[in-house]
């Protein structure tokens, strides 16, 4: 049970990281920083715990904090960019702080072993799971509270003004300010927001990983931030969870069977849904159907 | 001083291998406005595909380059058509996203029969060195700065004096007018990715010939610095990416020489910053480009 | 009537006689994906492989006097960490008693860090699976976790062991420069923790180093700093890929040190794939050559089942052995699981010494292992033996 249990945790992990993509990729943007907040999250919330003997739930709080405090400030400079070049900006940026990681160190010693990032090698003994003792079920109830209460966040944005707000920036900006939408307040708050979704996110990965360095945050990272929502569609939050299940259990665990053709199949079957479904899992047709397949014909 | 020289002129040569990727990209770019993400896996695929002559017979290095040279186009065809020609042009996130699986793809497939192992490759001038006196230039890395300069001239000629140049053109500024004209948009898109491809098929063999090896290591630096020359170079301007790839090898190895290796990349990533702040628009924006 | 009775009592005895055949089942698990794929097929060769040969010489005894067979499995974890987890939580799930990987250093860390720490400590929620690691060698993971063991060569005794040689054979020898490949944990630290520190005891002044990526291809600049230092040695603690991309500037610089030392992990096929001309003559400290009948006649299984052998697979075929001894000198039940893992854990740790194919192999306190080991030295297309310090 304990395989499942861990499966779980990182579905909910990967769904946070798609989440965050999300909420940016709605606007408009496409963003390959996620992976840096998601590096921020994590060596701050670790930090915190390892070092100055934190609570995970503050030290997560301080990381969503983090997130979205560098968002905002990666925010107003990327409105001055679009399209590939916001791509690439964003990838410089993320491979920015993995370079910046990559340097840092910041190692107190406690007792006789000496705890703490160290540059190239990493950040080990994060263990505020197995040292509290906490289930591998334990712990992925705690991840999934976060992953529920976000993605609830996000379906409430979707219903409300906001949601609509951000779709509409992202479909076309001009019509959009032109209906009195300012541009600047949209995309540097849904920037922020993913920010610190990322934080959170990445602060759950280095406490269920226990180690993290600083190519853990890698461009593939970054890559599969953006594919989350994109393969799985992002007329709904569910696609993206849809796209984590099928990414995480079906590909990398599901098929393990298939042995060395697992990992063309990746690749292979990323191309061919992509080309099946243009729009991603739950494009708006099928999200239609779904709707009235569940909720009855509702509409005119 | 010395030192600083011969810094800059070593990565100014180097910068020729960049540059070459960068053509590609920024080539896709200005007559698609999409990326292709795959495109340096497929040119170092190409240069994969080259060696597949040697399995077959003993043949001297300038045959595995046209082998490659081949292989880069057949590539691009089909990079074209499992990311570009069935996926609505409404769709851009989808052909990222496609390009990105077959990135991973040509990756995996490389690893697969290669077994991970890196791959002698032969090389031109490999033990060319032109000295003067203290200094010393890679006589392998003027032949690939050579190749550029080639490639960009042909490119340019392709464009500027042929008919599928003019298509190409028209294409890229208005593809439904000149779908009117009686352009057909996807075959002149199709010879994009294929004289893309082409190209690519040179420059990751050159890549393996002045790295001395093949890799599959070799595909996620080129690509990332390839996407940052393009922008810099401004995006579809062909000498604007030789440019920026000679610029950007020559600035990260004196960086590298005073701030050492652990910093260099982050200052690559700050020159980009730099650009895209004060000249987002890249060193050379072509004419009528739009975004 | 009687015939039909007959091959009723005939058909349970033989169904009786299959049921007798117990399995143990030792799980494995690697890089069988990406750059790194060769060292995952050739563990799982080399596990298959010694599998093979203990079953044939009728397997492991249990605790109740029978005989069990062994079943290998072996998973891929893509030298990733989380995959790396997964997986390991997927083997304890099943009824495999023990597991022999990982592959990738990056996967060994975050790994032991999810097992229980102290086999003592009731509070800790960790994983309580033995791990007995054939490949990942960077520097003193195995501490992290009571239940990890490594078999993996001790860089410290087989460097030091290799500037003391040098010394006494060159006396005329005085200076050592370092290349490092500056990003990836364990070749870092080899050469800052490693032979920098066991060159300069054993009498050489370190004349500097230079330092590279994992995935760099310019080496123009490094290679200068080289050519301006002119040590007598050039140690590169870098991977294959990096190596022959450093030697193949130093020849066309025209850098020709009188040594060449590189890492332990790279006295593989891959560098001499790579560049054989030029990595002619560099000395490697490594813990497998065929060099002994033992050595030859694993050699020769694990190419039965298409695998290489070189100094990471042989560690996987040494622990099968040793994991076969423990299990009996424990007494494994073969019927309790968890059972059977704590016992194994014990045996582990209990160990002193333990067989190589090289010699004895003694083990440390903090579960590593201080293997045997020899100089090897590439010749033509081959690594050859050059000497043999023990």
């Amino acid at each position: 049970m304990d395989f499942y249990f861990g499966l779980v945790q990182l579905v909910g992990v990967h769904t946070l990281l798609g989440l965050s993509a999300y909420i940016v990729l709605l606007t408009g943007q496409v963003t390959l920083a996620q992976a840096g907040f998601f590096a921020i999250g994590a060596y701050v919330a670790g930090m915190l715990t390892v070092l100055a003997g934190w609570h995970l739930v503050p030290a997560l709080g301080v990381s969503a904090l983090a997130g979205a405090i560098t968002a905002c400030a990666v925010g107003f400079p990327a409105l001055r960019v679009k399209g590939l070049m916001l791509v690439i900006a964003t990838l410089a940026f993320g491979e920015g702080v993995r370079l910046f990681f990559f340097n840092f160190d910041y190692q107190i010693a406690k007792g006789e072993i000496k705890l703490g990032p160290v540059g190239g090698e990493g950040f080990r003994q994060i263990r505020f799971f197995p040292e509290n003792g906490w289930s591998t079920f334990e712990v992925m109830l705690f991840i999934w509270a976060f992953v529920v209460a976000i993605m609830a966040l996000l379906w409430w944005f979707d219903r409300s003004r906001y949601g609509a707000v951000l779709r509409a920036v992202g479909e076309d900006e001009a019509a959009a300010q032109s209906v009195g939408i300012n541009l600047t307040a949209v995309k540097v708050s849904a920037m922020t927001v993913g920010g610190a979704i990322a934080g959170i996110g990445g602060g759950l990965y280095a406490h269920y990983t226990t180690h993290i360095e600083h190519s853990s945050f890698n461009v593939l990272v970054a890559t599969f931030a953006i594919a989350y929502p994109i393969v799985g569609g992002l007329s709904s939050v569910f696609g993206t969870l849809l796209a984590v299940v099928f990414v995480q259990a079906l590909l990398v665990e599901g098929l393990r069977d298939l042995g060395d053709w697992r990992n063309l199949l990746f690749g292979a079957l990323i191309v061919l849904a992509m080309n099946l479904r243009p729009r991603g899992f739950l494009d708006p047709q099928a999200l239609g159907s779904l709707k009235r397949l569940f909720g009855g014909d509702r509409s005119a | 001083m010395l030192d600083l020289l011969q810094a800059v002129m070593d990565g100014v040569l180097f910068g020729a291998t960049y540059a070459l990727i960068g053509i590609g990209f920024t080539l896709v770019f200005g007559v698609m406005h999409k990326i292709n993400m795959a495109y340096a896996a497929a040119s170092i695929g190409g240069a994969y595909g080259g060696l597949l002559i040697l399995k077959v017979m003993a043949a001297p290095a300038w045959v595995v380059f046209l082998c490659a040279f081949a292989a880069g186009g057949v590539l691009g065809y089909a990079v074209y058509v499992t990311c570009f020609h069935f996926i609505p042009l409404s769709s851009p996130l989808a052909t990222l996203m496609s390009t990105v699986g077959m990135l991973l793809l040509i990756d995996e497939i490389i690893v697969h029969v290669t077994a991970g192992m890196p791959q002698n490759y032969p090389a031109l001038f490999d033990d060319v060195m032109w000295r003067a006196g203290e200094f010393s230039l890679r006589g392998d890395l003027l032949l690939v700065f050579g190749v550029s300069v080639l490639c960009m001239i042909g490119l340019l000629a392709l464009l500027y004096r042929t008919k599928l140049g003019l298509a190409t053109r028209a294409v890229s500024q208005q593809a439904v007018a000149a779908q009117l004209c009686g352009i057909r948009v996807g075959r002149v898109n199709a010879m994009t990715f294929v004289i893309a491809g082409l190209l690519g098929g040179i420059a990751g063999a050159l890549i393996g010939a002045s790295v001395g090896m093949l890799s599959p290591l070799l595909t996620t630096p080129l690509t990332v610095k390839g996407l940052i020359v393009t922008v810099i170079g401004g995006l579809g301007s062909i000498p604007g990416a030789i440019i920026a790839g000679l610029l950007v090898g020559g600035f990260e190895n004196v960086l590298q020489l005073y701030r050492g290796v652990a910093e260099r990349d982050l200052y690559v990533m700050l020159l980009l910053f730099v650009f895209l702040v004060f000249r987002p628009g890249g060193l050379f924006t072509p004419r009528g480009a739009r975004d | 009537m009687k015939k039909l009775a007959l091959a009723v009592a005939l058909a349970f005895a033989a169904g009786g006689a299959l049921a007798q055949e117990k399995t143990i089942k030792i799980a494995g698990f690697g890089a069988k994906s990406g750059v790194v794929r060769s060292f995952g097929i050739n563990s799982e060769a080399a596990m298959l492989a010694a599998a093979d040969v203990i079953n044939k010489q009728g397997g492991v005894k249990l605790a109740d006097g029978s005989k069990a067979k062994i079943a290998v499995e072996f998973y891929d974890d893509r030298c990733n960490a989380e995959e790396g987890i997964s997986v390991i939580r997927r083997i304890a799930g099943t009824d495999a008693v023990v597991a022999i990987g990982p592959t990738c250093s990056n996967v060994a860390e975050p790994l032991f860090g999810i097992l229980q720490k102290k086999v003592a400590d009731s509070g800790d929620s960790g994983l309580q699976f033995p791990v007995f690691t054939d490949v990942a060698i960077k520097v003193g993971l195995a501490r992290i976790s009571e239940w990890a063991f490594r078999n993996v060569p001790n860089e410290m005794t087989m460097y030091s062991s290799v500037f003391y040689w040098l010394h006494q054979k060159h006396p005329g020898l005085k200076t050592v420069y370092g290349g490092v490949e500056d990003d990836f944990a364990h070749s870092r630290a080899s050469w800052h923790v490693v032979m920098k520190d066991r060159a300069q005891a054993n009498g050489f002044a370190v004349a500097g180093e230079s330092k590279w990526l994992l995935n760099d291809t310019n080496f123009a600049t490094q290679v200068r700093e080289m050519k301006k230092a002119n040590a007598d040695i050039v140690a590169i603690a870098a991977h294959p890929f990096t190596t022959c991309g450093v030697l193949k500037e130093m020849q066309r610089q025209g850098v020709k040190p009188k040594i060449l030392v590189g890492l332990t992990s790279s006295s593989s096929l891959e560098t001499l794939q790579g560049c054989a001309k030029q990595a002619q003559g560099m000395i490697i400290p490594t813990s497998f050559a065929p060099v002994s009948k033992e050595g030859k006649y694993a050699a020769e299984q694990t190419a039965k089942f298409k695998g290489n052998a070189d100094l990471h697979s042989m560690a996987a075929w040494e622990n099968m052995f040793i994991l076969k001894q423990v299990m009996e000198s424990e007494k494994i039940t073969g019927k309790d699981v968890q059972g059977d893992r704590r016992k194994i854990r014990e045996g582990l740790a209990k160990l002193k010494v333990t067989k190589g194919l090289l010699g004895d192999t003694k083990r440390t306190d903090d579960r590593e292992a201080d293997k045997p080991y020899l100089f090897v030295q590439a010749k033509g297309n081959d690594w050859v033996v050059l000497h043999n310090p023990l």
